[in-house]
C-alpha cells in the first residue's frame, strides 16, 4: 500500500517547471532588482547610488507613510470582511432559495447582475461615483435631502472624515460580486444528498449552512479571504482615480504612496523601499494564511 | 423539508423577495445605467440638466468621436487579442502547477506554493522599472507580447492557488484507479483532472479575462505608441490636463464596458453549462 | 429556450459590435486633418516654395497631447499640413497621446527606441528639467540663434525652455525645449450676472472685494475653484503675488529660497482662508477638480473665475447663454502664467533637421495667428488679424502682461511632486484643519528639502 501511495505522488514535478521558469524572470529576478534599488537612490536613468539602509531608516518615521498603512488596514475591513459575509450569504441566497423557487436562469441572472461592478474599468467606476456622491447634485445627498434628512448629507469625498468611508463604500461595491460568483461555484461541489441526510436528520437551516456548506466550501472561503486581503494591502487604481490620497492623507495607501515616489518626485529607491514594506507585510500575512489551510487539508485527508 | 404552510401565502412571499431582491440589483447597476445614459447626451444637455436626468432623445456624436479619435478598431482588437491569450495561457500555467501541488506529494510543497503568490505580492508600480528594462533588453518593449507574459504570470498566481486548493479535495480513488489502468500522469492530465475540474476551469478563464482587460498601469509602462494601447489606455484620452468632457467620458466608458460584458454574458452561460453539466460524481 | 435565445442574443451582439469595426473606420472628420492613424495628412492645397525632395523616404515621427478640437490641436494640425507640403519626400508618423501617459512614462519613453522624433513634454524641473539632466534631450541653444527663435521667444517666456544640465532646475542653462504658445491666469466675468446684481465689473482689487462682497449679501457665491486640484492653489499664489516683487518670484523658482511666513505667502495663505469664511468661495469646492469648477460657471452659478487661459476656448465653444469676458486680475502686476509645453527633440533622433523645421513652422506668423483665432495664446501672432473681439482682447491681455514682465509660473513648479503636496495642503487649509501658519509651515517642508545645499 506505502509503494504505490509513493508512485503516484512522483513524477509531478515535471509539471512544474514551466512556471517556476516563467515566474523567476517576470517575478522573482524584479523582486530581487526591487530588493537592490531599495538600497540606493536613483532617479530611474542614469546609474544608482548605493546608501545602504537609509531608505529604510527614512520610512519608519514617515508619519505619511504609516498614516497610508493605517488606511490599508480600515480598509481591510470594507474589501475583505463584507464581501466576504455579504458575498456568502447572497451566494447561499441564490443557490437555494432562488434556484429553488425560480429556476437556474434567475439565479445566473442576478448572479452576472452583482458581479457586473468587477467588470467596469475602474476609471469608469470612479467617476461615476464620484457623481452619485457629488456634494451639490448627486444622487445620495439629493435623496436624502427628499426623505428629510438634510442634516445627513456630507460633502463625501472632500471631508477627511468621510473620505475613507466613501472609498470605502465604492471597493465593497465593485468587490461583493467576486465572491458570490466563486462561492456559487464552490457550491457546485456540495453533494446535495449530505444536505438531503441532514435535513431527515432534523438539521435546520441554519445547522446545515454552518456545519456543512461553510465546512465543505472552506477552501475558497479561505481563497477569498486571502486574496481579498492580498488585494488590499497593495490596492492603488481606485485611490488614484477616485481621491489620488486627499483630501490631505486621508484616504492615502501605501502603494499610492510608492507610486508617487516612482512616477512623479521620481524617488525610486525610496518607492522601492516603500514597495517592499508593504509586499514584507503580505508574505508574512499569506504564509501564516497557508499554513492554516495546508494544516486543516491534512485533517481532512487522515 | 417545509412545513405545511398556505400554497398562497408562500407564492405571494416569494415574489415578494423577488421583487426586494430586483431592487437591491438595481441599485447596484445605478453606475452603469448612469454611464448609459449620459453617453448618448449633448455636452449642452449635460451642463443644463445634469446627470441625472433622462436623455432628450438619443445623440451618437460623442460616441462617435471618442471611436475616430483612438482609432477605437484597432484598441478593441489589442485589448481583445491580449485578454484571451492571457486568459487561455494562465489557465494552461495554472493547471499544469496546480496539477503537481494540488495532487503530488512534492517536499516544500507550501513553500513552492508561496513562490507563486509572489506574483501577488508586490504591488506593480514596484515590477514597472525592472520590467521595463527587462523589456528592453529583450526588445519586447512596446509589444503586446511583452504584457500578455507579465499577466500571463501574475493570474496564474492566483490560479495555482485556487487550483491547487481544489485539487487537494480530489478524490484519490480515481487516480489510483488511473494509475492501475496504466495511465501516466499526462494522461491522467488531460483525461480525468482538466475535463473534471471545467466548471473550476471556466471561472478562472473568465476571471483572467476581465482581470487583464480591465488592467491599467503596467500595459501603460509597457505600451507607450498608440497602435498598441489597450481599451483602459484609450480610455484616458479624455481625461486631459485641463479637464474633462463627461458625455465625452460617458461614451468612452461605454465602450470600454461593453465588450467585457458581452464577453461575460456569451461565457455565463458556458459557465452555467459546465456547472451543471460537470460536477465530481 | 431561454438559455439559447440569451446566448444567440449575445453572440449577435459580439457580431454586430465586430462588424461595427468594419463600418466605423478611422474616417477623417472635417476638423481634424490629420487622422490619429499612422498615416499622413491629407494632401495640401497649395503648394509654396518647396525644399528638394530627399533621395530616399524619410518620417518624422511626432507625438503630442494637445486635443485636435483646441486651438493648439487645430494649428498643430495646419503645421503638419504646411510640413507636408514643404517636404514632399517625407511621412509625418503622428500620434495624439494623453496628458496622462506623458506624466508618467515620457522618461522611460525618452530612454528607448520608441521615442519619437519630435515630442512634446511638460515644461518645468520635475520634467524637462529631469530628462535634461538625464541626458535625454537634444540641446537646442545653437539652433534656435541659428534660426532666429531666442529673437522670438521673449525672456520670462524663454524660461520654460531653459534648464540646467547638472540641476534640472528651471530658467538658466541650455534650451532643451521650444514653446510656441503661452497661458496665464486672469479674471473671467459673467457679465450679465453682474448687471442683473447691478454691481460693477472690477477694475481694482478694491472693486473686486466691494463686488464680492454685494454677491454674498444677495446669497450668491462670488467665485467659482476648484480644491482637488490648480484652482484653489493658484488663488493662494496669485494673492500672494499682489504683494510680491520680480526679485520674490525669482528667488521663489529658481530654488534661492524664500521666507515662507514673509508677507507675500502669509497674505495669500490668510486671505485664502477669509475667502472661505467671508463665502467667497463655497466649502463644497475643496474636493471639485477643474472641469466642476468650469461647470459651474458655465451654468451660472458663480459670476467669476480665476481660471487660466486653456479654459478660454472651451468657454468660447460652449457658446454660453450669457455675455462673459476675461481681465487680468485686478490688483496684480504680476499674475501666474509662462510658456506653454515644449517642443523637445529626444537625444537619440536620427531625423532632427526635420524636427527643427517642424519648430519653425509652428513658429510662423501665419500658424501662430491661426492659434490666436481658434482661441489659443500664440507668443508671435499678428494681433491685427485676429477677428474675433473676445478673442483679440484676451490676446491682447497676455501681450500687456508679457511686456510689462508681469509673468509669475506657478506655485508648484520649484520642486518635483510638488503639486500634490500644495493640493493637500490647500485643501486642509480650505476645510479649517490647518492654520495659515500651519499651511505656510507645511508647505515649506519640501520646498526646504529640496534647495541646493
Amino acid at each position: 500500500m506505502k509503494r504505490k501511495t509513493s508512485s503516484i505522488d512522483k513524477g509531478y514535478g515535471i509539471f512544474l517547471i514551466p512556471g517556476i521558469i516563467a515566474f523567476l524572470i517576470i517575478i522573482i529576478f524584479p523582486f530581487m532588482i526591487n530588493l537592490g534599488i531599495s538600497f540606493t537612490m536613483w532617479r530611474g536613468v542614469r546609474a544608482p547610488v548605493w546608501i545602504g539602509l537609509k531608505n529604510f531608516q527614512t520610512l519608519i518615521q514617515d508619519s505619511v507613510f504609516w498614516l497610508s498603512f493605517k488606511n490599508d488596514l480600515i480598509l481591510l475591513v470594507a474589501m475583505t470582511v463584507i464581501p466576504t459575509i455579504v458575498g456568502l450569504v447572497l451566494a447561499t441566497f441564490l443557490f437555494d432559495y432562488i434556484t429553488n423557487n425560480f429556476g437556474q436562469n434567475v439565479s445566473s441572472f442576478f448572479r452576472a447582475g452583482f458581479y457586473l461592478p468587477q467588470i467596469i474599468p475602474g476609471a469608469v467606476a470612479a467617476i461615476v461615483w464620484e457623481w452619485i456622491l457629488q456634494p451639490d447634485w448627486g444622487v445620495v445627498n439629493y435623496v436624502l435631502k427628499g426623505i428629510g434628512l438634510s442634516s445627513w448629507t456630507r460633502d463625501w469625498f472632500g471631508n477627511p472624515s468621510t473620505a475613507l468611508l466613501a472609498v470605502m463604500v465604492v471597493l465593497v461595491w465593485v468587490q461583493v460580486g467576486y465572491p458570490v460568483v466563486i462561492f456559487m461555484a464552490a457550491l457546485q461541489r456540495i453533494e446535495p444528498e449530505l444536505l438531503e441526510a441532514a435535513s431527515i436528520d432534523g438539521a435546520s437551516w441554519f445547522q446545515k449552512f454552518y456545519y456543512i456548506t461553510i465546512h465543505l466550501i472552506r477552501p475558497e472561503i479561505l481563497v477569498v479571504i486571502l486574496t481579498t486581503s492580498i488585494y488590499t494591502l497593495k490596492i492603488f487604481g481606485q485611490v488614484y482615480v477616485l481621491t489620488r490620497g486627499g483630501p490631505g492623507n486621508a484616504t492615502s495607501v501605501p502603494s499610492y504612496y510608492a507610486y508617487k515616489n516612482f512616477f512623479e518626485t521620481q524617488q525610486v529607491g525610496y518607492g522601492s523601499a516603500i514597495s517592499l514594506a508593504v509586499a514584507a507585510i503580505i508574505i508574512v500575512l499569506t504564509i501564516i494564511f497557508i499554513n492554516i489551510q495546508s494544516r486543516q487539508e491534512r485533517e481532512e485527508s487522515v | 423539508m417545509a412545513s405545511g404552510r398556505h400554497p398562497v401565502t408562500k407564492g405571494v412571499v416569494r415574489w415578494i423577495v423577488l421583487i426586494a431582491l430586483s431592487a437591491f440589483l438595481l441599485l447596484m447597476l445605478m453606475p452603469f445605467i448612469m454611464v448609459a445614459i449620459n453617453s448618448v447626451k449633448t455636452e449642452a444637455e449635460f451642463a443644463q440638466y445634469g446627470p441625472l436626468s433622462l436623455p432628450h432623445g438619443l445623440n451618437f456624436t460623442s460616441l462617435i468621436d471618442f471611436w475616430n479619435r483612438v482609432n477605437f478598431s484597432q484598441v478593441l482588437i489589442n485589448s481583445t487579442y491580449i485578454s484571451l491569450t492571457v486568459a487561455i495561457l494562465g489557465v494552461v500555467l495554472s493547471l499544469l502547477n496546480a496539477f503537481a501541488l494540488g495532487l503530488g506529494k512534492i517536499r516544500g510543497r507550501v513553500w513552492i506554493l508561496i513562490f507563486f503568490l509572489m506574483a501577488n505580492f508586490l504591488p506593480q508600480e514596484a515590477l514597472a522599472y525592472p520590467l521595463y528594462y527587462f523589456a528592453k533588453f529583450f526588445h519586447v518593449y512596446d509589444q503586446a507580447i511583452a504584457v500578455i507574459l507579465v499577466f500571463m504570470v501574475i493570474q496564474s498566481a492566483f490560479g495555482t492557488y485556487l487550483l491547487s486548493s481544489v485539487f487537494s479535495s480530489f478524490p484519490r480513488e480515481l487516480i489510483e484507479a488511473a494509475t492501475l489502468d496504466g495511465c501516466s500522469k499526462l494522461g491522467l492530465l488531460q483525461y480525468i483532472v482538466a475535463p473534471l475540474s471545467l466548471p473550476t476551469l471556466s471561472v478562472l478563464f473568465v476571471f483572467f479575462f476581465i482581470w487583464t482587460w480591465n488592467e491599467f498601469f503596467l500595459p501603460l509602462i509597457l505600451l507607450p505608441s498608440n497602435a498598441n494601447q489597450t481599451v483602459p489606455l484609450a480610455l484616458a484620452v479624455n481625461q486631459g490636463q485641463y479637464g474633462m468632457n463627461i458625455t465625452a467620458q460617458s461614451a468612452s466608458g461605454l465602450l470600454g464596458i461593453l465588450p467585457c460584458i458581452i464577453f461575460f454574458l456569451i461565457f455565463q452561460r458556458t459557465l452555467t453549462r459546465g456547472i451543471t453539466a460537470g460536477g465530481i460524481k | 429556450m431561454l438559455l439559447k435565445i440569451s446566448r444567440l442574443l449575445s453572440i449577435i451582439l459580439a457580431g454586430a459590435m465586430l462588424l461595427g469595426l468594419a463600418a466605423c473606420g478611422p474616417a477623417a472628420t472635417p476638423t481634424q486633418a490629420p487622422a490619429a492613424a499612422t498615416s499622413g495628412p491629407a494632401a495640401a492645397t497649395q503648394a509654396p516654395a518647396a525644399t528638394v525632395a530627399p533621395a530616399q523616404p524619410r518620417t518624422l515621427s511626432l507625438w503630442y497631447y494637445e486635443p485636435p478640437d483646441g486651438a493648439l490641436g487645430k494649428a498643430w494640425a495646419a503645421a503638419q499640413t504646411q510640413f507636408q507640403s514643404t517636404h514632399p519626400g517625407v511621412t509625418i508618423k503622428f500620434e495624439l497621446h494623453t496628458f496622462e501617459q506623458v506624466q508618467a512614462t515620457a522618461q522611460m519613453i525618452l530612454n528607448s527606441d520608441s521615442a519619437p522624433d519630435l515630442i512634446e513634454i511638460n515644461k518645468g524641473a520635475a520634467n524637462a528639467g529631469t530628462f535634461a539632466t538625464e541626458g535625454l534631450l537634444t540641446d537646442m541653444t545653437a539652433e534656435a540663434t541659428k534660426r532666429g527663435w531666442d529673437k522670438i521667444l521673449s525672456p520670462s517666456i524663454q524660461a520654460t525652455c531653459l534648464y540646467d544640465p547638472k540641476t534640472g532646475i528651471q530658467g538658466s542653462g541650455n534650451l532643451y525645449g521650444v514653446t510656441d504658445y503661452g497661458e496665464f491666469v486672469m479674471l473671467y466675468y459673467n457679465q450679465d450676472m453682474f448687471d442683473k446684481a447691478g454691481i460693477k465689473v472690477p477694475t481694482t482689487a478694491d472693486d473686486l472685494y466691494a463686488a464680492a462682497d454685494a454677491f454674498v449679501a444677495k446669497g450668491i457665491t462670488p467665485f467659482a475653484t476648484a480644491g482637488a486640484e490648480y484652482p484653489a492653489q493658484q488663488i493662494f499664489y496669485m494673492l500672494a503675488l499682489s504683494k510680491a516683487n520680480r526679485d520674490f518670484v525669482t528667488n521663489y523658482q529658481l530654488l534661492k529660497g524664500i521666507d515662507f511666513h514673509g508677507p507675500e505667502f502669509t497674505y495669500g495663505a490668510t486671505e485664502l482662508a477669509a475667502w472661505v469664511q467671508k463665502g467667497y468661495i463655497s466649502k463644497s469646492a475643496v474636493n471639485m477638480k477643474a472641469q466642476d469648477m468650469q461647470n459651474d460657471f458655465e451654468a451660472g452659478k458663480n459670476p467669476m473665475m480665476m481660471g487660466g487661459s486653456w479654459l478660454f476656448g472651451g468657454l468660447q465653444t460652449a457658446k454660453l447663454p450669457f455675455k462673459w469676458n476675461v481681465e487680468l486680475w485686478p490688483g496684480n502686476t504680476i499674475s501666474p502664467g509662462s510658456g506653454g509645453n515644449l517642443w523637445a527633440i529626444p537625444a537619440g533622433s536620427k531625423n532632427k533637421d526635420l524636427a527643427y523645421d517642424f519648430i519653425d513652422i509652428t513658429l510662423s506668423k501665419p500658424i501662430q495667428t491661426l492659434m490666436g483665432n481658434a482661441g489659443g495664446l500664440p507668443i508671435n501672432a499678428d494681433t491685427s488679424q485676429i477677428t474675433d473681439p473676445q478673442t483679440q482682447q484676451f490676446n491682447k491681455l497676455f501681450t500687456q502682461l508679457v511686456a510689462s514682465d508681469g509673468i509669475g509660473y506657478y506655485p508648484d513648479w520649484p520642486v518635483a511632486g510638488y503639486y500634490q503636496d500644495l493640493v493637500s495642503a490647500t485643501q486642509e487649509l480650505m476645510n479649517g484643519t490647518k492654520t495659515p501658519s500651519a499651511f505656510l509651515d507645511e508647505i515649506a517642508a519640501p520646498y526646504k528639502a529640496a534647495l541646493p545645499k
